[in-house]
């Protein structure tokens, strides 16, 4: 039987495993792959929440908004990493660093 | 005061303020003219003087044995006493103003040749006229304060032509010395006037000295001295009378304070003849004549004591000296010993009668002197020889090479001896005479005087004999030592002669007396004595001035014997007298060791005390401060600094932690928020 605690443990370790890309890779795609992975083991908490409320399935119709403002979000960033690209040859975002002061 | 004078006695009081101012307007021309060297300030000076000089004689004729004129204006106001300066004239003033400018033109014609290779032609003639100016100033101011003024300007004068060659060190230092010598004396007239105007609240000479005057209606007693006004104690009218005849010592040359007049022979001679020897010395000796009444019996017993030994010390000195000049200064001092001592007895008319033959003939001597030494420098020039032209050893023989110098020089040497048909044997015989009348009522102490005065007629008469002899006769030394030498020398122009001329007529006797042997007939004599007629009651009268000047006639042979015949080692060169005589009886050496010496120590101790203690302590001061100033410079940089430092340093290194966050990496801003998160709910979870 697979129990709510579980999904947790899944979803805490997709987390924890997209949260270490983004803070260890040295590409922005990958970075971003991390971020999906840490808003899909959100999405999976929202799903596996969603037991609570049978009647109205909250949790399921959230994690479809989160889905697709994901996909979203991720096309823009894809727009940025491009145009980050173009401007300075490389995607790691450890040599972008004009902003510092 | 309010005078209303008639019209000649104005017009005369013009023309003596003429006389007076002539001089000054030449000396402000003078000034103002272009050229070192011109020519033309000899002849504003001479033209002025002569103009002064007929004024004078004018204003003679108007005054002598007339009333007295005397004009005045308020001059200024302390407190309640006003203050007034003006003209006086009377028998002295009008006298005194006569004789220096006729003794001025002389040696301004003669200054004009005698100065006239000089550098400084102008500024001689400058500084002349302006001596003239003050010097006639003085004789007619009718006022103490006034007198005083050109008592000073006429020391300064007399200092300014001493140094005339400020090149030489020797003359710079005759006229530093002859300043201090005459600081002193002005020292003592300036506290004499002070006292003088404390009894009687007045400095006008009329009112003081006057036929009635003041300090005549004063008395002492009980130790008081006793004015018409208020009294002060007697030792006041003491110190009045020293500081007076300190001022007299020191302008007369007198003992203790003659040492400057020999030394005053660096200037040039024909200021020596003027200032020197006629006109400036004799300002002691009128101021005499000004202040007479002020002395008591006693102090002029003590001025005629002081008046003989200079006499005789100064002609004792004469004896032995070698330089010309040198010689005659010594016998200036002697001769004004004989007039303070006449002034001592009270032989007041025949003091100032000897001021005024002596006048002419000592110029006289010394324009003689002046062309001997022009002539021996003409020599020493012309034959590169190194010789002192003043020294008469190089002399001798000049008798044949400067006929008309050496028959002047005859006549004024018989008149300084004091030889029958001179104006010297009228004044001079007329001291004595009266010397010993004087003395005849006293102890024998002061029988001294009058034998000391006769004794130093006679050694006058063998220093002039040795000063002729040695110059005039014989052969020229020079020529000895010397083989070859050229010898162009001459009388000089008419500008020698003419002033040499003028002065030899004013000593013989006609111009003062037409009886030349008995003094008391001289009209002088009698314009300054009209009321005290001495008759010629004893044996005195007669004997003295037969045996004073048959003896001089004895001596004057037996000095030509001596120097003509060229027994010239009679005399021992070596003993106690003749060094004493040579060194001028010491009184340098003495001045030298026991004031100047102290005196330059005081000021070595002084100035140790100034550059040790006083600037030590000053420079002492600086250092304390330094030092305090470094200690808060230490604080201000380590404390007050340090503080703010370390707090710089804090803020600085809180923001350089900070800053090390803002690397501009992404993952490293993620990784922050993630460990301060963290952190967060750690601390939350722990607490």
């Amino acid at each position: 039987m697979i129990t709510l605690t579980d999904f947790l443990v899944v979803s805490v370790a997709l987390f924890c495993i997209g949260l270490y890309m983004i803070v260890s890779k040295h590409n922005a795609i990958q970075i971003l792959i991390g971020i999906e992975l840490m808003l899909n083991a959100a999405i999976l908490n929202l799903v596996a929440f969603g037991k609570y409320d049978k009647l109205n399935n909250g949790g399921q119709v959230f994690a479809l908004f989160a889905i697709v403002l994901a996909a979203a979000t991720t096309a823009v960033a894809l727009a940025i990493i491009l145009n980050v690209y173009r401007r300075y040859k490389t995607i790691d975002p450890g040599e972008v660093n004009r902003l510092k002061d | 005061m309010k005078t209303f004078l008639s019209y000649e006695d104005s017009l005369t009081l013009f023309y003596a303020l003429g006389a007076v101012l002539l001089p000054l307007l030449a000396f402000v021309v003078n000034c103002c003219m272009p050229g070192r060297r011109n020519k033309a300030s000899g002849w504003i000076s001479t033209g002025a003087i002569l103009l002064s000089c007929v004024l004078s004689i004018i204003v003679f004729f108007n005054t002598w044995n007339k009333h007295t004129i005397h004009l005045q204006q308020q001059w200024f106001t302390i407190g309640y006493s006003k203050i007034y300066a003006g003209i006086l004239l009377n028998n002295l003033s009008a006298l005194m103003l006569l004789l220096v400018s006729v003794i001025a033109l002389p040696v301004h014609i003669y200054s004009t040749a005698y100065m006239k290779e000089d550098g400084r032609y102008k500024r001689y003639f400058t500084w002349l006229s302006f001596f003239c100016f003050s010097m006639l100033a003085l004789v007619v101011a009718d006022n103490l304060v006034l007198f005083y003024s050109f008592w000073e300007l006429v020391g300064f004068s007399s200092y300014l032509l001493i140094g005339f060659w400020f090149t030489k060190e020797k003359a710079i230092q005759a006229n530093k010395k002859a300043f201090i010598m005459n600081r002193i004396g002005d020292v003592g007239l300036l506290i004499a006037i002070l006292i003088i105007f404390a009894q009687y609240r007045t400095f006008d000479i009329v009112q003081l000295f006057g036929d009635g005057g003041l300090v005549g209606q004063s008395i002492t007693k009980f130790g008081f001295w006793m004015g018409p006004i208020r009294g002060l104690p007697v030792v006041w009218q003491y110190i009045a009378c020293g500081g007076i005849f300190l001022a007299v010592a020191a302008k007369s040359a007198q003992f203790p304070l003659h040492t400057w007049l020999p030394d005053a022979m660096e200037g040039p001679t024909s200021v020596s003849a003027l200032i020197h020897a006629a006109t400036m010395v004799a300002a002691g000796v009128f101021l005499l004549g000004r202040v007479y009444p002020l002395f008591t019996t006693g102090e002029l017993d003590v001025m005629a004591v002081i008046g003989c030994f200079t006499a005789f010390m100064a002609a004792t000195i004469a004896l032995t000296q070698n330089d010309l000049k040198r010689i005659l200064a010594y016998s200036t001092i002697s001769q004004l010993g004989y007039m303070i001592m006449a002034m001592g007895i009270g032989a007041y008319a025949s003091s100032l009668f000897h001021l005024v033959t002596h006048a002419f003939f000592k110029c006289l001597l010394f324009l003689v002197a002046g062309i001997v030494i022009h002539q021996m420098q003409h020599i020493k020039d012309d034959n590169n020889l190194d010789i002192d032209p003043q020294s008469i050893t190089n002399m001798g023989g000049l008798r044949k090479k400067l006929p008309f110098t050496f028959i002047m020089a005859i006549i004024a040497s018989l008149a300084l001896i004091g030889l029958p048909l001179t104006s010297g044997y009228l004044s001079k015989d007329g001291i004595l005479i009266q010397a010993f009348d004087w003395s005849d009522d006293k102890s024998w102490v002061f029988k001294l005087v009058p034998l000391g005065a006769v004794l130093t007629t006679w050694l006058t008469a063998f220093y002039v004999v040795r000063l002729i002899v040695k110059v005039f006769f014989g052969d020229l030394k020079l020529k000895k030592a010397h083989q070859h030498i050229d010898i162009h020398i001459n009388d000089g122009g008419w500008q020698y002669k003419l002033p040499l001329i003028l002065l030899a007529i004013a000593c013989l006797f006609p111009l003062f007396s037409l009886n030349p042997l008995i003094y008391e007939q001289a009209w002088l004599f009698n314009g300054l004595t009209p009321t005290a007629h001495l008759e010629r009651v004893n044996i005195y009268h007669t004997l003295i001035p037969a045996a004073v000047n048959i003896l001089s006639l004895f001596i004057i042979y037996f000095g030509y014997a001596v120097y003509v015949k060229r027994k010239t080692h009679i005399f021992p060169q070596s003993g106690f007298l003749y060094k004493l005589s040579y060194n001028q009886w010491y009184f340098d050496e003495f001045y030298s060791r026991f004031i100047v010496k102290p005196v330059m120590m005081l000021s070595s101790v002084l100035s140790w005390f100034d550059n040790n203690i006083i600037d030590g302590f000053v420079n002492l001061l600086p250092k304390v401060v330094l030092l305090i100033s470094k200690v808060a410079a230490w604080f201000d940089y380590y404390i007050i600094d340090g503080i703010i430092r370390l707090l710089v340093h804090i803020v600085e290194s809180i923001s350089n932690f900070v800053r090390g966050f803002q690397n501009g990496k992404i993952q490293y801003y993620l990784f922050s928020m993630l460990a301060i998160i963290l952190a967060l709910f750690i601390y939350l979870d722990l607490r």
